[in-house]
């Protein structure tokens, strides 16, 4: 994998930038200069890209602490030496707990706690949280996730870096700070009311994660964690996560969220990985999606579901662009720009008569260099080979591979056109078998 | 006949969940403890028997909880210290589990390099080749292979039974015995008694316990077989440890002999019974150290990485976690070389293992409390208010009895 990787270098050693490890536990004192408690979390606004202090915690009381919740307005120091309030100590109001539904604790949401590095697709645990100060208010501005982080929160930084400094002076722990910016943040925290994750509204960093990557991200997290983030994306996202996890998963993702919320997904999906997906499934579970999806999709699948897996049939997508004869090409071309896919379809648009039966393929290439105003059979391929509905996926394969298609026709005995087999289908077909035999010869490719 | 095949629907999905609990608690049935279970046999007889019903319990309520609390919230008991407590509780925490794992792991191969020498092996052969058989299953493994391994070691005590049997014990006398122990209030029947009971529940096995139940992604819903999973290990455990205080107890209590380690029991069983239950004993407790040598390293390097927040898991590669696959090593490394070091004493580093997590126990049961209580983590699943009654009665017993055995054992190594 290449990736760029995020800037992780050295913030300037400004005392603007400040570590939460700072203050945390630092005491607190009123306007009188009483000791209320210690400062036990921060809370912060989640509205903006990077989150800004709307109010500390303090918590008092051993072994049953109570806790306060001051508004930001009323600190009035704060610095890692002293914490001081502008009220007096009489009008905090301590509880048993502090609760919060929407906003982010950092304590309790951050700190030591999992979160998704959307930048680099990985779960990490944050050893520290980076402020940005502005006056008095903080700007959570990185999470670290570094060793130095945590040789901090230990409370060994002085003497760790004395050593180091003494043995190695450049030795490579002093400059390795770990720092991922917040805006690739995605906090795992569940917000109890709608068991959904409490998503960075503006960022929305997780659909820009591959879906393969999300997907394997998602099996990584512990299971209530998995429905919550799940539940927190939108359907596309969903879609396409959904067919990037193992059936392990999707069986417990069926559920937990029930056959009619994971239909409305497999509406959405490719009909050959819905299929693929479905055929996995006991008999009695296939036949409870198929009755509650759209009747039109559910038509298409029981159709699909008939054929085999290993045949032509069972392989193909029933996406597909076709045409009549006698349109010209700038029709065409037209005609593909309107035309939405729910994956990008291989490059052809096949003709086809009135009763859909295959006559003539067409690829884009051939489109784009021809002249407007032609007729599209004039431009078609002389020959176009198909397959049939029971064709294998050998022979699919050797025919594919043979006249360099990206995806051949499928018709049935009448020559209607019934959908097309996609190279990366049967890719991952042919790979499959190839693995078995490698492994019964016992050659373990190199990784 | 719906009935008949919602039963064994049951049945399959509970051999699928079957797994954890058994071999958490097998795993109880190490080294460490099959010397103490031949010594309170050899030196009390029937007496000690009745101890096991109370050990049951304990064991089932505190695996329960462990089980319980990784079917709830999907995190190994490490990641919940480390998300509620903070990390530096976390890192003492663990700082502490490795030192006492290493002891543990060290008495493990100490007990290979015993049953090598009953069985006539090479005890460097044999210690050099577990160490690398060790590392390789894990390194080269995967979590399910690794596991279906781990269900035959489990398989393998049986091998205790069948000499109980050998030694042909008179069971009108054994069931008196339990139902009415003879208990003699000595200073030795006490500390034996509490070792017996220590040997049976230590900390490491709560933290693996845990992390290999949310391994195997139990549902909510299917919790109910996890639990029987948990009480099934607790049974099996408990009576492999009884037939091995019947075998001494029928053979060496009765000859008045007494005995130190497990490789005195083995030794002395020769020729009072035969030379099979020699051979038994002897591959009982090979596999029994081996089995839980194969944990023990695993265990550790998986709950400090959890806790520390450092890429773990056997399906990483070593640039990808590498403090992972270095504790492992070296946990591993350190252990074998210590037991193959000329003249060293195996008998105070066993015992010394134990002191380890006499001390390391009870931090780990008041954490346990603590989260399984936590209304947040838990929601409905906090304990209720009879189990909670139990559980502390438990944990309070464990505490007090695990002060007693570490203010006694450290008088008795000075």
């Amino acid at each position: 994998m290449n990736q760029i990787k995020p800037d992780y270098s050295k913030p300037t050693p400004n005392p603007v930038f400040t570590y939460f490890s700072a203050f945390m536990d630092q005491e607190v004192l009123d306007t009188r200069g009483e000791r209320i408690g210690r400062l036990y979390d921060i809370i912060v606004k989640v509205a903006q890209i990077y989150p800004q202090s709307t109010s500390l915690i303090v918590r008092k009381g051993f072994p049953n602490h109570k806790y306060a919740l001051v508004p930001w307005q009323n600190v009035s120091q704060l610095n890692p030496r002293e914490i001081i309030l502008n009220i007096e100590k009489s009008s905090l109001v301590f509880a048993e707990k502090h609760d919060n539904k929407d906003e982010l604790s950092l304590r309790r949401d951050i700190l030591d706690q999992q979160v998704v590095d959307t930048y680099n697709h990985k779960v990490i645990r944050v050893n520290d949280i980076h402020f940005l100060r502005v006056e008095n208010s903080l700007t959570v501005a990185h999470v670290d996730i570094g060793g130095r982080g945590l040789v901090r929160r230990l409370g060994f930084e002085k003497w760790v870096d004395l050593i180091c400094k003494l043995i190695h002076p450049g030795a490579r722990y002093l400059k390795l700070e770990r720092l991922i910016p917040w805006k690739y943040i995605q906090p795992l925290s569940i917000n109890p009311a709608s068991m959904t994750i409490k998503i960075n509204v503006p960022q929305k960093q997780l659909t820009n994660i591959p879906a393969a990557d999300l997907g394997e991200i998602l099996q990584d997290l512990p299971l209530t964690d998995q429905v919550a983030l799940f539940k927190s994306l939108d359907l596309n996202t969903r879609a396409k996560v959904f067919m990037n996890v193992d059936f392990k998963t999707q069986h417990f993702l069926i559920e937990e969220l029930g056959f009619a919320e994971i239909a409305t997904i497999i509406n959405v999906i490719p009909s050959d990985e819905a299929t693929d997906f479905l055929e996995k499934l006991p008999k009695e579970e296939t036949k409870e999606f198929l009755k509650i999806m759209e009747s039109k999709q559910a038509k298409k699948l029981s159709e699909l579901l008939g054929y085999s897996s290993d045949s032509a049939g069972g392989l193909m997508t029933t996406e597909y662009l076709s045409c009549g004869k006698g349109q010209t090409v700038g029709q065409v071309i037209q005609y593909i720009k309107e035309k939405s896919f729910k994956v990008e379809p291989a490059q052809y648009v096949y003709l086809v008569d009135n009763e859909n039966k295959l006559l003539a393929s067409v690829n884009f290439k051939r489109l784009m260099l021809a002249a407007n105003e032609e007729p599209v059979e004039k431009v078609a391929f002389p020959k176009t080979y198909f397959v049939k509905l029971d064709s294998s996926v050998k022979e699919v394969a050797y025919l594919m591979e043979k006249y360099k298609y990206y995806a051949i026709p499928v018709v049935d005995e009448h020559n209607v056109l019934k959908g097309i087999v996609t190279v990366d289908d049967i890719l991952s077909q042919v790979i499959a078998i190839a693995w078995r035999r490698l492994k019964k010869i016992n050659i373990t490719p190199k990784q | 006949m719906g009935k008949l095949k919602n039963f064994w629907r049951e049945i399959v999905i509970f051999l699928s969940i079957l797994g954890p609990g058994l071999i958490t608690a097998n795993v109880d049935n190490d080294a460490g403890g099959i010397t103490t279970y031949s010594v309170a046999g050899a030196h009390f007889g029937f007496s000690m028997l009745w101890a096991f019903v109370p050990i049951i319990i304990a064991l089932i309520v505190i695996q329960e909880m462990s089980s319980r609390m990784a079917v709830v919230t999907g995190k190994g008991l490490a990641d919940l210290i480390r998300e509620e407590f903070g990390v530096k509780i976390t890192f003492y925490a663990m700082l502490g589990l490795v030192y006492s794992n290493v002891f543990n792991t060290i008495a493990e191969f100490a007990g290979i390099a015993a049953s090598a020498d009953l069985l006539g092996i090479n005890k460097y052969a044999m210690v050099l080749g577990s160490a690398v058989f060790v590392w390789f299953l894990i390194v080269k493994g995967t979590y399910k292979s690794i596991e279906k391994i781990f269900l035959i070691f489990c398989f393998f005590y049986v091998a205790y039974v069948i000499s109980a049997f050998y030694t042909k014990p008179d069971w009108h006398q054994v069931a008196r015995d339990i139902v009415r122990p003879q208990i003699t209030w000595s200073r030795e029947y006490l500390l034996l008694l509490i070792a017996v009971i220590g040997t049976t529940i230590t900390p490491w096995m709560q933290f693996y316990q845990q992390s290999s139940v949310v391994e195997k992604g139990i549902k909510l819903a299917d919790y109910k077989y996890s639990k029987l999973d948990v009480i099934c290990g607790a049974f099996v455990v408990n009576i492999v440890a009884f037939f091995i205080v019947l075998v001494c107890a029928n053979t060496l209590f009765k000859s008045g002999i007494r005995i130190e380690t497990a490789r005195d029991a083995a030794l002395a069983l020769r020729p009072l019974a035969d030379n099979w239950s020699y051979y038994l004993f002897a591959v009982g407790l090979f596999n029994a150290s081996l089995f839980a040598a194969c944990i023990l390293p695993l265990s550790t390097a998986y709950c400090v990485c959890e806790g520390m927040g450092w890429e773990q898991g056997v399906n990483k590669k070593f640039r990808e976690a590498p403090q992972f696959y270095t504790l492992y090593t070296i946990t591993i490394a350190i252990a074998a070389l210590v037991v193959l070091m000329p003249n060293i004493k195996l008998v105070p580093l066993m015992i010394s293992a134990q002191t380890k997590n006499g001390i390391l126990l009870p931090f780990v049961l008041i954490f346990m409390l603590l989260l399984v209580n936590n209304k947040r983590l838990m929601g409905q699943y906090t304990n209720s208010r009879i189990y909670n009654i139990i559980a502390i009665t438990t944990v309070v017993l464990l505490i007090g009895m695990t002060i007693v055995l570490l203010v006694t054992s450290l008088m008795g190594i000075s």
